[in-house]
């Protein structure tokens, strides 16, 4: 019997040095140690410590960097400003700055095991509210836009894979790593302003119309519109990555048994492409990368979200910056690093489930 | 060698040396002081503004030579630094025996799998804006990546048969990093420094276009931020002379180092080389 390679391993070796190749540049692709094999206890482990290390870095950056948040409450234009020590002292008294770290510690634990983010400075509003807002809109970006990689990704890999070496590979092949350069900001401006403003087919910010009087699938439609862009956008960087991967898998299955067997009973080629040699291929490499993916892609929402407006966590987070909305800043920073982090659990997860090798 | 002239590493190596003969040549070639109010507000592209002016009347041309500095004094800059920790620490756990090794690998896990732009931007709000901590943070969460890859290839260069026979004739260990480990690992180093200037650059002006770089910087990053900004722009025809030069800037010295990274990989991945 033939034995072929395990598809992982060979996608694995081919890009063996080259960690972003499954990403965009510049966003965080190679988190969470992907594609490699370890059991379940290790990747839990792996988890929590994680988390854990999140969480801590959360309360402890702040404390430990220059740059101090109380004197920026005092007056947003701090440095040239002589601070008053007493309504310091207050502000620091209120805020529980001036107990021993550990006790300020167990402190944040407790408030964030009850869900308490704090109060955003700049709306006046608790944190976990702002986000309760804001969270529906990044994950919605984040499943369209990794919907959108995806299929385009895998049908251009086996396109390409089919048709390996002639023309239509290298275009594709040169045009994904022309795609991975182009930082997702500029080609989000390009987008706005010659689809949303030259020829006025999008909607240029926002999730959705201010207007009340719209029934449920007006509704639908107006938000699917206002999705549509940012979400093309934002997968664009990362079909390259999919595509890398289906087309390694799938050159691995060409010479297979099954291939040659379902040839000479007068299959056709379509049938063997997409019915065969590309279910093979699929489960173990690429419903993986999908997820792998999926935490690199929510990094990307920072840029999007501020390129295009879109109400989202990222934009949250970005535009606490300016107004030393410290709050907001480590809250919204907290959940979308838990969320990737999250998203990389699943991964590992799901490939433990898929691969037998893993088991036990 | 036929690698050196394949066409990627031809096209990368040219566009990678002309933005670096923009950074170098900057002050004697830009027509005008990037910082100086050359002209009015928004000229479109003339004779005398190549590329237009910005809102507040600074020449763009001059400010896109000036930009291939800092974006590659950033990105080169914490590219070279994450790549010199990235082998201190890979090297260093691959020799220091197993258990080190352990405790070394599972560390740089969770590094690997803390969200770089999330934490990157808080820690840029906590610090302030300024050049050398921007290299050294970005320096700081890319250096795992690598490190694990140097790892990995000095595990492997020390089972090889040159340094067995060379233990065997007597070569003492410091004398086989020096003459053996090392030089064997030179060629991945290269590799993947260059293939991480193209992130780093992408990371930096990434950051920049959030609004986390030093404001009165010249950078390709900033403009667009200081553009884009602007919302009432994208109904001016000045969005045509304020983005797109930046843009395509950062984009095609991006894709310089991307490409030479690809292009060099056959040269120096083993597994190639028996077959050139």
């Amino acid at each position: 019997m033939l034995t072929r390679p395990h598809p992982r391993d060979t996608a694995q070796e081919t890009f063996a040095f080259d960690d972003d190749v499954r990403g965009a540049p510049g966003v965080d692709v190679d988190a969470g140690g992907a594609g490699r094999r370890r059991p379940l206890r290790a990747i839990a482990i792996s988890y929590l410590v994680t988390v854990f290390v999140l969480v801590t870095l959360n309360f402890l950056l702040p404390r430990a960097l220059p740059g101090d948040p109380i004197l920026s409450l005092i007056d947003p234009a701090a440095p040239t400003r002589v601070p008053i020590e007493e309504l310091r002292q207050e502000l620091e008294a209120f805020y529980g700055l001036d107990r021993p770290l550990l006790v300020q510690y167990v402190d944040y634990l407790g408030d964030l095991a009850r869900g308490d983010l704090g109060v955003s400075i700049r709306y006046n509003r608790p944190v976990a509210e702002l986000i309760g807002e804001r969270l529906p809109w990044t994950l919605l970006l984040i499943v369209a836009a990794m919907g959108f990689a995806t299929i385009v990704g895998w049908v251009a890999g086996v396109h390409s894979a089919w048709r390996r070496g002639r023309p239509v590979d290298m275009g594709l092949l040169t045009v994904f790593l022309t795609l991975r350069s182009f930082p997702t900001f500029f080609l989000g401006s390009i987008a706005l302003f010659v689809l949303g403003v030259q020829l006025d087919l999008f909607p240029l910010a926002g999730a959705r119309s201010t207007s009340e009087l719209m029934g449920p699938l007006a509704r639908a439609v107006d938000i699917a519109h206002h999705l549509a862009l940012p979400a093309l956008i934002m997968a664009l960087p990362f079909v390259g990555g999919h595509y890398h991967l289906m087309r390694a898998s799938i050159v691995t299955e060409l010479g297979a048994d099954y291939l040659v067997a379902g040839r000479a009973k007068g299959l056709g080629e379509r049938r063997l492409k997409y019915g065969y040699a590309a279910r093979n291929a699929l489960l173990p490499v690429v419903t993986l990368t999908a997820l792998h993916l999926s935490a690199a892609v929510t990094t990307e929402a920072i840029v999007v979200e501020t390129v295009f407006g879109y109400p989202g966590l990222g934009r949250l987070l970005v535009d606490a910056v300016p107004f030393r909305d410290y709050p907001t800043l480590q809250a919204s920073f907290l959940i979308l690093a838990f969320v990737v982090v999250t998203a990389n659990l699943l991964a590992d997860l799901l490939y433990a489930a898929l691969d037998p090798r893993t088991r036990r | 060698m036929s690698a050196l002239r394949s066409p990627l590493v031809v096209v990368g190596g040219a566009v990678v040396v002309a933005v670096a003969a923009a950074a170098v040549f900057a002050p004697v070639v830009a027509p005008y002081d990037p910082t100086a109010l050359s002209g009015g507000a928004l000229e479109p592209p003339s004779a005398d503004h190549l590329l237009g002016t910005d809102v507040i009347g600074q020449d763009v041309f001059s400010r896109i030579l000036w930009g291939a500095r800092s974006s590659l004094l950033v990105g080169g800059g914490a590219a070279g630094l994450a790549i010199v920790v990235a082998i201190l620490v890979g090297v260093l756990s691959a020799l220091a025996g197993r258990r080190v090794d352990v405790v070394v690998m599972r560390i740089l896990d969770v590094a690997l799998a803390l969200p770089r732009l999330p934490l990157l931007v808080l820690v840029g709000a906590l610090v302030g804006p300024s050049r050398i901590a921007l290299i050294l943070l970005i320096a700081f969460v890319f250096f795992p990546g690598p490190a694990r890859i140097f790892r990995s290839q000095a595990l492997n260069v020390r089972t090889r048969g040159f340094i067995e026979a060379s233990q065997g004739f007597g070569g003492g260990s410091l004398y086989l990093l020096r003459r053996h480990v090392v030089p064997a690992m030179g060629p991945i180093v290269i590799e993947v420094f260059v293939a991480l200037i193209g992130r780093t650059i992408l990371f930096a002006a990434t950051l920049a276009f959030l609004g986390l770089a030093d404001p009165t910087e010249v950078s390709w990053g900033l403009m667009l931020n200081q553009a884009l900004l602007e919302t009432g722009l994208y109904f001016t025809p000045a969005w045509t002379w304020l983005v797109l030069p930046a843009g395509f800037a950062i984009t095609l010295v991006v894709l310089g180092f991307t490409f030479l990274g690809v292009g060099l990989e056959p040269l120096l991945n083993p597994r190639w080389k028996r077959g050139l």
